[in-house]
């Protein structure tokens, strides 16, 4: 069993996966084998594969959610004060109901060696991030779903994480919601310069995204295929590029 | 529905009952000591308020359901949210509760005299025992029900320990199902206060047993009014607060 080691020494890269594996029972066969990753400082990094694959239980490995069966997890963790190693975004927003949205934005600043003032502070600065700094007050039942969403990223990145992990976030939205908030994403990236790693089925919406495409398949399944991707990066997507890579990557899922 | 046509309607329905039953009372059908007819319970009113007699046993009656409804509600909600936390503790009691929950309050009356005497506290104790079973499943449930994907929000963001969830996600998320118990305990419990002083604490219950040994029926309906308005009073107070405290809610 891995359990995720917080090292504090520096390193070029946020995270290392070293030999990953993952299975559900205690019998049951595994279904994601040998993973070695290393994800960049500052990177953006996207994992695709099939459904069913182990993309998300990776992503909440890395997030100390699910114990890995084998292998080991190190995040290189930054040293300084009052932030998380990591920030984790759902599909389904999981904003507190109870909670107005400044206090859902101040949720993983609880419990760290921040004052009160500098919380909210930080969380103002997190919803003026994703443009809601009107809606601090506001009840999580008034929001649209893209509304919520953004919330869920203000609250990830209010706690200065080293790396953010999102889990297919915008997997359940709209098409049109879909590419704002992935444009939102690509702004937020360039600004804030935070190492990303991102979960989706979406080809698309992977290639629009990354810098780098891991794509995972098999039975049990492993890391098939390792892109760079030139194309989102300068926020000039090239139809072209786009498509090869697309096809390149969809050729690989099949497997 | 307007709201003010619901009020109007509800209005309407009471007077009806009312006239009705008066009705019913002067037909003579039924004989007036059995039968009191409504319009006698003014008269009744103005009798045991002058004498001091209403102001009396409201304010017995009302500490002793105080007491036990906010020692019942306490330790339901704390028993049964400890339950539905714990397995092992909800597995090591499951059977000692399954064997007191269909007790009844007022099998325990003997006890009550035997440990407590003709005691203001025995009266508390048993209206503490029909709260504090109500309070327990409906913290049970509402414990069980949260939302296992916001627990797992809070280990994402550090606030896995046992306080911080407890307090920032198990209990508010608990909390709907929680006050709905406590809302079903504040009527149970009422009926409790008459059961509990039936046997001769003071309050509201015997007072009704003193005027029904005299077949002073008209002064029992006038402390069955006064219950169903103190319900009435009570129940209306806590869903203002209720309303309130969830205001989160759609």
């Amino acid at each position: 069993m891995a359990a995720v080691t917080l090292s504090t020494k520096p390193a070029a890269s946020v995270i290392d996966l070293e030999g990953v594996s993952i299975g559900y029972g205690k019998d049951a066969p595994p279904v994601l084998v040998d993973v070695d990753l290393s994800v960049e400082r500052g990177s953006f990094v996207a994992i695709v594969g099939p459904s069913g694959v182990g993309k998300s239980t990776l992503l909440r490995v890395v997030a100390g959610l699910h114990t890995a069966r084998g292998g080991k997890v190190t995040i290189h963790q930054d040293q300084r004060p009052g932030h998380r190693p990591v920030g984790l975004v759902f599909q389904d927003s999981r904003l507190l109901p109870w909670r107005r949205v400044i206090r859902n934005v101040e949720f993983g600043l609880e419990g760290l060696p921040v004052s009160r003032d500098e919380r909210r502070r930080r969380a103002e600065a997190a919803l003026k991030l994703v443009r809601l700094e009107g809606y601090a007050g506001r009840w999580p039942y008034e929001l649209s779903g893209g509304q919520r969403q953004r919330i869920g990223i203000a609250r990830a990145m209010a706690v200065d994480p080293d790396i953010l992990l999102m889990d297919e976030p915008f997997g359940a939205l709209d098409a049109i919601t879909r590419h704002n908030l992935q444009d939102e994403l690509r702004r937020i990236h360039q600004e804030t310069g935070k190492t990303v790693l991102f979960v989706t089925h979406d080809l698309e919406e992977a290639v629009h995204l990354a810098d780098r495409i891991i794509v995972l398949g098999g039975t049990p399944a492993r890391v098939v295929r390792d892109v760079r991707n030139s194309a989102g990066r300068d926020g000039s997507v090239f139809r072209d590029q786009v498509e090869q890579l697309r096809s390149e990557i969809a050729d690989n899922y099949s497997i | 529905m307007k709201t003010r046509n619901k009020i109007a309607l509800s209005a309407l329905g009471v007077i009806v009952f009312l006239l009705m039953w008066e009705a019913l009372a002067r037909s003579g059908v039924v004989p007036a000591r059995l039968l009191p007819s409504p319009s006698a319970v003014p008269a009744a009113f103005l009798t045991e308020f002058r004498s001091g007699t209403w102001q009396q046993m409201v304010l017995a009656s009302l500490s002793h359901y105080l007491v036990g409804l906010g020692l019942g509600t306490l330790l339901g909600v704390s028993f049964g949210t400890a339950a539905a936390l714990w397995g092992r503790w909800d597995a090591f009691q499951a059977w000692v509760v399954r064997m007191l929950r269909p007790i009844p309050a007022i099998a325990w009356i003997p006890f009550a005299i035997i440990w407590f005497g003709v005691s203001e506290g025995a009266a508390s104790f048993l209206i503490s025992l029909t709260v504090f079973w109500i309070n327990y499943y409906a913290s049970y449930a509402a414990v069980r029900a949260v939302d296992k994907d916001l627990i797992e929000l809070g280990y994402a963001f550090g606030q896995g320990g046992l306080i911080p969830r407890l307090f920032k996600i198990v209990l508010p998320g608990a909390l709907p199902g929680i006050l709905s118990g406590v809302r079903a305990g504040l009527g149970q419990g009422w009926m409790t206060v008459v059961a509990a002083e039936l046997f001769g604490i003071s309050g509201l219950g015997m007072r009704m047993m003193e005027a029904s040994g005299l077949l002073a029926t008209n002064i029992v309906v006038l402390y069955m009014v006064t219950i169903a308005l103190l319900y009435g009073v009570s129940d209306f107070l806590f869903m203002q607060i209720q309303s309130r405290v969830l205001s989160w809610q759609r």
